[in-house]
Formats: C-alpha cells, structure tokens, sequence
C-alpha cells in the first residue's frame, strides 16, 4: 500500500505538484490525506470538547474542557483598514480565545491511521491579539514592550499557539507529540521559544479516577509550565508591529508514527531537528481508540486580551 | 452545496444578570438563526435576548430589524428567531431579569447558511 512511484512518477507527482497553484507552496509526501482550504469551509476543523456523562450533561464535562470555543470562518476584518483576506481568496479558519487568562480555543481534526509511518502537516498561518480601542496611555505598555512606532504592545499580549496529535493504536498505547510557540510566558514575558511537554494531556478519565482536576482556564495540555521545555532558542516572528496586519507564514511539520516520534519542525526559514524531543506515553491502556490520529491547533492567552490563530490552509500527508 | 455552520456559543452557563456572547464572524453567511435553550430553569426568572451587529468584532450595535426575543427562565424550553444582511459579525446581549444568587442555565446555538 505504500506509495512507491518510481523516479519517473515521482517527477510527474512534483511536476503536477508544482504547477498546480493551490499546492505548489506546499511540500508534500507521497500520499495527501487532507487539504483544507477554508475558503471551502471547515473542512472537518471543529471544536474540542472533554467526555460527558451518559445523559448528555455537559456539566459533568471537565471544567478546563468546556469551553474551547468555535472555530470561524474569518475574512480577517480589522477596525482600521477593514477586510484583509486570506493568504488566497477571502475565508481562513479562525481560533478565537476569550479575554480571559488562561482561556484556549482549540479546533481539532479528527482521521484514523491506514497504516503506520511518517505523517507531516503543513499550514500557512498567522496569530494576533484583539486590538485594543480607548484613551488610556497606560495601553502603550505591556510585558515589557512600549509602544515605539514599531514594536507595539499587542505583540506581548499574545500567549501561545500549538500544534499537536492524539494517537493511539498498538492495543490502546496513547501518546501525544505538541509543538508549542510560547511566544509569551504566563507571566507576559516574550519568550518566543518552540516547547513540548513532557508529560501526557490529562484525561477524563483520568479526572473520574480522582487523578487530575484542572480549572477552568487551566493549561489542557500540559498544566505545569515546568513541564513544558525548549525545543528552540527564541525565534523571531513576524508579528509585524500592530495587531491589524496579518502576515501568513508556513509551517512544516513531520511525525512518525512508526516509531511515535517528534522528527522535523519547519517554520519559515528554520528547521528544527525534534529526533531527540520525548513523546510521552500514558501509562495506562486505552480503549476505542484503535488507529486514532487527531490533529489540533490551539490558542492560549495569558494576558486576557482575546488571542487569534488564522490558518489560510492545512495540508496533512504522509508516505504509506 | 450550501455551506452551514452551527456553533455552540454558549453551552449552559448560569446567568444572573446582563451578559454578551462572545463576537462570531459570519461574514460568509446570508442568513443566520439563534436558538437558546434553558437547559436548567430558575424560578422566577426571563432572559431578555437582543442580536448585536458590529463592523469589527469590537464595537457593537442592536440590529435594526430584530426585536428583543424574551424567553421564560424558569423551565427548559427554547426561543428561536432568524436574521438577514447582517454584516460581519453576531452575537447576542442578554439580560436575565428576576434572578436570585443562581439563574436559568442557558444553551446558546448559532446556525448560519449561505
């Protein structure tokens, strides 16, 4: 079932490839699973709930797995300059957080493994803080940035955007891999580092069995920020200054999940080699899950200022 | 085929007095439709519902043409009203009137259509 093309289809595959406008920005492996673009809809991006009871009471639901909020089809409008579009046609999807600290919005996609092997995502996204209207100086400063003409204080009052998976197969063995862009820490400070966790989300079930309960607000991923560590020195983005400009960058990144491990990230012009970032496992089996692959992107604020993740586009692929 | 879109803006938070929905882009849509359920009554209590319109996602205006919906907050029960040529952006003003320490719990659906 492999894709095995041959050097002669392989060059038909990258020729079709690259004259095709809609994915020759992208670089994908042998076999595409999913292409979203959101000018077409949500194609399957929808929001994250935890579990609820036997009788649909979503009050049984965790409190830090209520409310991840829906995703929107944007056409990105801003209050200064109005309608910027996406990075092709009009719609992007759009995770919006609440102003809250702590809170996240998460949109997940959910596919199953035919088979086992490398898996690389791939989107064109961008993130921004909600801009801030009024007559107060004191909104010229934030974690450290006052406004110069350039820098501007929006740029510290976006938390975190994640990229990650949920998998399980091999008789209910369940991991996660996460890429995390902490561009700020809880605390507001620009940090700008790509992290992972080091410990597995905590369940549902594991809440039932008295083993985690989390707050409204708190980190679903990882709860502990000691628990998330650098896979990056600091990065620099393009934010680009104020919190109505929208600049699209691309991101890449590879699994394998063969081997349940992190490999390659791709951000723009920087590739980080994640062979050696460990993907940790829960210890305990579980059921129904047999072949799960989950994708989700979130949004974390930790200032209070609504947070935004657009994604033009996402491209998943892999090589069986 | 028409593209279509339900969120689930609020999915049973208790309300005891003036509250807003967060803002919900809708820019694609040509017709929308609310629906809000009491998934959990108070005594005594109406929520009164209003659709708010904004340019931006900022600031915020009651649409011109939809009347304040009220629905009873004292037993589970759902009010639903459609809106047109709505802009960019929706979300509902809420005011929950009559109630004491713990309002009605309320279930807020948004459907939009091409």
């Amino acid at each position: 079932m492999s894709v095995d093309l041959g050097e002669t289809g392989e060059a038909v595959r990258r020729g079709t490839l690259a004259a095709n406008p809609a994915l020759s920005r992208f670089s994908p492996l042998p076999r595409i699973l999913t292409y979203d673009d959101f000018n077409t809809g949500t194609n399957g991006w929808t929001e994250l709930i935890g579990n609820y009871d036997g009788n649909g009471n979503l009050s049984t639901v965790d409190d830090h797995m209520r409310d991840f909020r829906p995703p929107q089809l944007s056409n990105c409008t801003f209050f200064d300059t109005g309608t910027h579009g996406a990075l092709t046609g009009t719609y992007a999807l759009k995770l919006a957080t609440r102003p809250y600290v702590g809170h996240t919005a998460t949109a997940i996609r959910r596919l199953t493994m035919a088979r086992k092997g490398l898996v690389q995502l791939e989107t064109y996204f961008t993130y921004k803080a909600e801009a801030t209207l009024g007559t107060d100086t004191a909104n010229n400063s934030f974690g450290g940035v006052t406004w110069d003409g350039n820098l501007h204080p929006s740029e510290a009052q976006f938390g975190a955007l994640t990229v990650a998976t949920d998998i399980c197969g091999d008789g209910g063995l369940r991991y996660h891999t996460v890429m995390r862009y902490r561009n700020t820490t809880v605390d507001n400070e620009l940090d700008r580092r790509w992290v992972y966790p080091v410990v597995p989300e905590p369940t549902p079930r594991e809440h039932l069995e008295g083993k985690a309960k989390l707050a409204y607000g708190a980190d679903f991923t990882a709860p502990d920020p000691a628990d998330w560590h650098a896979a990056s020195e600091p990065m620099d983005m393009c934010f680009n200054e104020v919190p109505t400009k929208v600049n699209w960058h691309y991101l890449r990144w590879v699994i394998d999940t063969e081997a349940r491990r992190n490999v390659e990230l791709q951000v723009n012009t920087n590739v980080l080699d994640l062979r050696d970032v460990p993907v940790p496992a829960y210890a305990e089996r579980y059921d129904s899950l047999d072949n799960l692959l989950n994708f989700y992107f979130s949004v974390r604020t930790h200032s209070g200022v609504r947070n935004f993740l657009y994604l033009d586009s996402v491209l998943v692929s892999v090589d069986w | 085929m028409r593209h279509a879109q339900t969120a689930v803006l609020e999915r049973g938070e208790r309300y005891t007095g003036g509250f807003a929905t967060e803002p919900y882009e809708v820019a694609w849509a040509g017709e929308a439709r609310f629906f809000v359920q009491v998934v959990d009554g108070a005594p005594g209590t109406t929520a009164v519902l209003t659709t708010q319109l904004s340019p931006d996602g900022l600031t915020w205006a009651d649409a011109e043409d939809a009347a304040p919906r009220e629905i009873d907050g004292a037993t589970a029960g759902m009010v639903t009203w459609r809106i047109r040529e709505f802009g960019g952006w929706l979300r509902l003003r809420g005011e929950v009137r009559g109630a004491g320490d713990e309002g009605p719990k309320l279930r807020i659906y948004l459907v939009a259509k091409e």
